[in-house]
């Protein structure tokens, strides 16, 4: 009996679909605009966290040591450091290593090298690089260091350089996903209020049909059903299309969000996401035919 | 079968109209009883009554027992399902041939396809439209959609039918046609109600006639005649 319910509903669903060629395509371009204006905040909101976290990962805070602090002293700041749940990473880089890549950087600037030479010995400190979870951990980072037992091994922290750089990446971080947030809250609103419209003249349409199945006796969900199935067609089908013209459109757009990170980078990440944004818009899709056929079916089925 | 006990009915709205005023009556089974009256009498709005379109001001309405008004929004198609329906403007759907409409009742209840498959034909014979079954309403002549609806109407074999105008957009002899359909329905065993407001169908047909006026039952006579 259900599944004898469901399959007549289905079939009945997919004939109004079939039938009502010109409502179908206009619902389902409706539909699609929607999912590709929320789609488009989704891709947005991905490349600004490819381009926020490339900057991310050239943002630290270098902490150096006095040239007396033995090196023992440092590998236990390190693993200190690396107790704080704020911290994600922590490299030591010796007086040694400072050296090597300090005269790699300036291999080009032989004034440098050979003062360095000159000098005899290794004029540079030895140094902890921290990297934070998260941009906004980094003066919760710096000042914990300032105030423990370390402070007077250390003869800086780079912290203050880097404060600015930090700061306003937190601010385009947290303004992005605001703004993000409100435009796709809106669209959604819009965008059910628009197909909701639309599948209520589907069911204007079919008002007759609905009438005589109430009086030959069909219950509820038997008259509600076909529709209902009606919305995730059009829902699953703009998910389809969306999919379509979504991906070639970030091909396109690749290059110029680009910026500080390679164009393969950007593709390669959006590729990683394709089942995701599929889930998401078949997800939405017919969310949204469901819930406007669920609502606009409502007022013919009282009494 | 179906009885009305101190039936009100008052639209409510603008203006506040009262359809139905203090009705009271039975019905027995297997009777063949004619509404009649002006348009505004309130004949349809008894029969909504009866198939629960509408809900009495007052008043109980009880079908074998049952007190209409009593059931559950989810007990209504069932309760639909006990009473065929024939209207003035057959109510047919026009993409749909006739062996669709009349399946499309067995197909809402659940009967399964085989059922279907037998039933349909049979009932198309018994109105005489078993060889137009691949037809479409749009192809056949008023009275014959009215067959349809009538074919419609009997296929899950409900108790009682209710036909409200069913002869209202059809000629003299299509209509007569209609009315001795319903006559050999009822002798067949079903509760027929048929409402009209034709005189010469009511006097032809010499069963109980209950006529309505404003609201109110002014006669109703077992061999009854047309007369207001």
């Amino acid at each position: 009996m259900l599944i004898l319910t469901l399959r007549r509903t289905f079939t009945s669903g997919f004939t109004h679909f079939r039938r009502n060629g010109w409502l179908s395509f206009a619902v389902i371009s409706i539909i699609s605009l929607t999912l590709l204006i929320i789609s488009t905040l989704i891709v947005l909101s991905i490349a600004a966290n490819i381009i926020i976290r490339s900057v991310q990962d050239k943002v630290d805070i270098s902490v150096y040591f006095k040239s007396e602090v033995p090196e023992t002293r440092i590998i236990e700041f390190r693993s200190a450091v690396l107790q704080y749940k704020e911290v994600k990473s922590a490299d030591y880089i010796s007086k040694n290593r400072a050296l090597d890549e300090f005269k790699v950087k300036n291999a080009d600037n032989p004034m440098i090298l050979q003062s360095i030479d000159a000098i005899g010995d290794n004029p540079l400190n030895a140094s902890v690089n921290i990297k934070a979870v998260t941009p906004d951990k980094y003066e919760i980072i710096a000042t914990a260091i300032q105030n423990s037992t370390f402070k007077d091994d250390i003869s800086r922290i780079n912290y203050a350089k880097n404060k600015i750089v930090i700061e306003r990446l937190n601010n385009v971080l947290s303004s992005t996903r605001k703004v993000g947030a409100v435009l796709a809250t809106l669209f959604s609103l819009i965008a059910i209020l628009i197909t909701f419209n639309a599948i209520r003249i589907t069911i204007y349409a079919h008002r007759q049909e609905i009438e005589i199945m109430r009086l030959v006796g069909a219950s509820n969900p038997y008259i509600r059903l076909p529709f209902i199935f009606e919305g995730v067609i059009y829902g699953a089908i703009s998910a389809i299309v969306v999919m379509l013209f979504l991906f070639p459109l970030i091909r396109f757009a690749a290059p110029y969000i680009a910026g500080a990170v390679s164009v393969k980078d950007v593709q390669a990440n959006f590729l990683h996401y394709f089942w995701l944004i599929f889930f998401v818009q078949i997800v939405v899709g017919v969310a949204l035919g469901t819930i406007s056929s669920l609502i606009a079916v409502r007022r013919y089925l009282k009494i | 079968m179906i009885e009305f006990r101190n039936v009100k009915k008052i639209y409510t709205g603008g203006i506040n109209t009262v359809a139905l005023d203090d009705i009271s009556f039975v019905i027995e089974k297997e009777e063949f009883v004619s509404l009649v009256g002006h348009s505004g009498a309130g004949k349809s709005t008894l029969l909504k009554l009866l198939y629960a379109e509408e809900k009495p001001t007052s008043g109980e309405i009880l079908f074998n027992g049952e007190d209409i008004a009593k059931l559950t929004l989810g007990q209504l198609p069932y309760h639909r399902r006990r009473i065929g329906t024939v209207f003035q403007d057959f109510k047919l759907l026009p993409r749909k041939t006739l062996f669709e409409n009349v399946s499309f009742a067995l197909e809402v209840s659940g009967h399964s396809d085989k059922e279907i498959r037998e039933l349909v034909p049979q009932i198309l014979e018994i109105v005489g439209l078993a060889h137009k079954m691949e037809s479409y309403p749009r192809e056949i002549s008023g009275g014959e959609q009215q067959r349809v609806a009538i074919a419609r109407a009997l296929v899950h074999r409900p108790p009682l039918i209710i036909a409200d105008e069913p002869t209202g957009n059809l000629d003299p002899i299509s209509s007569w046609g209609i009315i001795q359909l319903l006559l050999k329905i009822n002798k067949l065993g079903t509760t027929v109600l048929l409402a009209t407001h034709n005189k010469e169908i009511v006097n032809r047909i010499k069963k109980r006639v209950i006529t309505l006026d404003q609201g109110k039952i002014i006669r109703d006579h077992s061999k009854g005649r047309y007369a207001i």
